[in-house]
């Protein structure tokens, strides 16, 4: 046999898998389409195929501006958006970006915390937390309500965002236990929470400033909260 | 001991507290028989739930009236896999959805110390001096630095050899083991190997043990960078370096050896084939369960010692604390706004994935055109049916039958059944008269004498029947 005849029968085997072995232009295509639909995870089949064709998945997202991150350790892959080099104007944004709401915040930090904690403590696995313990742990820094069922829901409508936007997951045939997935870490750094704890401790400055001059500025509790429900903040 | 060190015990240790437990003898059997005697490692909830209800079962309908554990099998799993039980590992493993228990160390001890009540015939006492005296030997020689002294040892045992030669050539029996002596080797061989099994669980749990010290030392560090690094290089080897690490390595290099694996078989299989022994069968393949608990135990030695890397691996470390600092400046700042009105920001981050969505992916809406029923068919080509099966059913149609009749007897005339047979003879056999008897036409009546008899003969499948049945007469109305 000769080097000819394999690579005529590699070209005959096209896009399609065959007995199990993908073409390597397949594992490219497949690699890139799931990175785009969301976190690569380890533990998720398209992992290797990702890890394998990391130059190529890189090159492709490249030219649109955006950077394939692929931490080992951690054991997950996403994208985003690279940085613009010095002197060029920045490319229109692939990736959308999303200003969340405070009790969202809220939430993802005391989730970042909870991770966080897990780790420290060795254990093995995933973080899973009940619909109990995470009410339990927000609620705390929200307004003293009499009304619970509000309260619940407003807690529920965070929790489905946060599973929208990938760093909840809800576990097959188990209602109310949640995952808390890994990377949170990645996005929840402690330089975006550097950012939001200057912001906060600005905005209560602030207010107890306003506290001193007028009173009246306190006291509608809990109409700011849901009305400025995840908005993206800039436009594809 | 100490009267208080015992006492810490049964309050504390976790294999006491199981024998005390309230449901010991069904915790015990339940867990005993599926971790311990099958020898499995973590399983998933759903595994483990029918090894308790099929025991539930079992006891509860003994007396059915007053069932003795009236809670699910879950329940009880998750009480004792509770904080204040404490007899079972729960966790999620990584990928997988459904809740994993294991056995703890405690539960081996347990279960080890209540199977070692039940009385063994004799207890062997030569083999076990002969296995100290191996050992001592073992000591004496492994820590003698002197090569004169070391091969003075060698010399006498190449003497002990020849002289186990000498005796053999000249007394064939010479070496052999008695009975008593085998079946006592026996005896130990088996409680060594299944200790042995109960052994790797503790290994686990020492190897865990030794990544949360390290962990938590690491993370109560207040120290200067340079002490800190140290500090990091110290954990990362603690575990390979330990006693239990290395001893836990060499054992499984040599279990893992090819040729200890196949001296093990072979020497397993000779055990089995020695009939005065009785050896358990499960011991035949004991260590490739040997090999299943020693690889489940690397596996997570593994993983603890990758995460203790990742963990020490200053960078991360140093962004986990700081994360911890920011989510406590945070907190504070938000119960103090808690009573206010709450801010209109929040975090801004991109997206975990691309939304695409464009405008065409979107298909137009179609009108589609309303269902129609069209029940003529098409003309299909010709087929080639098999039809011969249609035709050698035996089809008795009444319709015919009557037709006969109502040509044979006038209106309001009798005729017998077997004159009408005897001018249209049958053509399927009992199922035709069948067919006459069952004739259900308004005009016809069908009547049966009960106490005269009659014979109708006829052909069935080329042969002569005779049917012998009560007197039928018709009657058309």
């Amino acid at each position: 046999m000769t080097a000819s005849g394999s690579s005529t029968s590699d070209r005959a085997v096209g896009d399609r898998v065959t007995a199990g072995r993908v073409t390597p232009e397949r594992a490219v295509a497949v690699s890139a389409i799931r990175l785009m639909q969301g976190v690569v995870y380890q533990e998720s089949d398209a992992w290797d195929d990702l890890v394998r064709h990391q130059g190529a998945v890189r090159d492709h997202f490249a030219v649109v501006g955006l950077e394939v991150v692929v931490d080992d350790d951690e054991g997950y892959a996403y994208l985003r958006t690279a940085d613009t080099p010095e002197g060029e104007n920045a490319l229109p944004r692939v990736i959308r970006r999303r200003t969340l709401t405070y009790a969202d915040s809220l939430l993802l930090v005391l989730l970042r915390k909870r991770l966080a904690e897990f780790e420290s403590a060795g254990d093995p696995g995933q973080l899973v937390l009940t619909h109990d313990e995470i009410v339990e742990m927000i609620r705390l820094f929200l307004h003293r309500s009499t009304d619970e069922a509000r309260e619940q829901h407003q807690i529920d409508a965070s929790i489905n965002r946060l599973v929208g936007m990938g760093f909840l997951r809800q576990l097959k045939d188990r209602k109310g236990e949640w995952e808390v997935r890994r990377i949170l870490k990645a996005y929840v750094d402690a330089e975006t929470l550097s950012d939001f704890s200057a912001k906060l401790a600005e905005y209560a400055d602030a207010g107890s400033a306003d506290e001193s001059t007028a009173d009246e500025g306190v006291g509608h509790a809990g109409a700011a909260d849901e009305s400025t429900a995840d908005r993206p903040s800039e436009d594809i | 001991m100490e009267y208080a060190q015992i006492e810490a015990l049964r309050e504390r240790h976790p294999a006491w507290r199981m024998l005390r437990a309230t449901h010991a003898p069904l915790l015990l059997t339940v867990l005993g028989r599926f971790f311990v005697e099958e020898g499995r490692g973590a399983s998933s909830e759903g595994e483990l739930v029918a090894a308790p209800d099929d025991q539930l079962y079992a006891i509860n309908t003994q007396d059915p009236a007053n069932p003795r554990f009236v809670r699910t099998a879950a329940e009880y799993l998750a009480d004792w896999a509770g904080p204040e039980a404490g007899f079972l590992r729960r966790f999620y493993p990584l990928g997988a959805d459904e809740i994993h228990y294991d056995a703890t160390p405690a539960l081996e001890k347990a279960y080890a110390w209540v199977q070692g009540l039940a009385e063994q015939s004799f207890v062997g006492t030569e083999s076990r001096l002969q296995t100290a005296v191996d050992l001592l030997r073992q000591i004496a020689q492994g820590t003698e630095s002197d090569p004169a002294k070391r091969l003075d040892q060698l010399e006498r045992r190449k003497h002990d050899i020849e002289r186990e030669i000498d005796q053999l050539r000249q007394d064939p029996q010479a070496g052999l083991l008695d009975r008593t002596a085998v079946r006592e080797r026996y005896q130990q061989f088996a409680t060594t190997a299944r200790e042995l099994l109960a052994d790797f669980r503790q290994v686990e749990e020492n190897f865990r043990a030794l990544d949360r010290s390290a962990r938590e030392r690491i993370a109560t560090r207040q120290g200067s960078k340079g002490e800190l690094l140290a500090e990091l290089v110290h954990g990362r080897s603690m575990i390979d370096s330990s006693d239990q690490g290395r001893s836990f390595q060499a054992f499984y290099d040599l279990l893992l050896s090819t040729s200890g694996q196949e001296e093990l078989s072979m020497l397993l299989d000779r055990m089995t084939g020695i009939e005065e022994v009785g050896a358990d069968r499960r011991l035949r393949t004991v260590h490739h369960s040997w090999a299943e608990a020693a690889e489940r135990t690397q596996h997570t030695v593994r993983s603890i010692s990758e995460q203790l890397r990742r963990f020490t691996d200053d960078q991360v470390w140093l962004e986990n604390r700081r994360v911890l600092d920011l989510v406590r400046q945070i907190e504070t700042t938000a119960l103090h706004l808690r009573d206010g009105e709450l801010p209109d920001f929040g975090l801004e981050l991109e997206e975990t994935s691309i939304d695409v969505a464009l405008p065409t992916d979107r298909p137009l809406f179609t009108v589609r055109p309303a269902s129609e029923v069209n029940s003529d068919l098409e003309p299909v080509e010709a087929e080639e049916v098999d039809t011969s099966v249609l035709a050698n059913q035996v089809v008795v149609d009444p319709a015919r039958l009557a037709t006969r009749i109502r040509a044979l007897i006038p209106v309001h005339g009798t005729a017998r059944l077997e004159d009408i047979i005897s001018l249209y003879p049958l053509q399927h056999g009992a199922a035709e008269i069948v067919g006459y008897l069952a004739l259900d036409e308004d005009d016809l009546e069908v009547t049966t004498h009960e106490h005269e008899e009659t014979v109708i003969e006829y052909h069935e499948a080329g042969r002569h029947m005779r049917a012998t049945m009560p007197r039928v007469e018709v009657t058309r109305r």
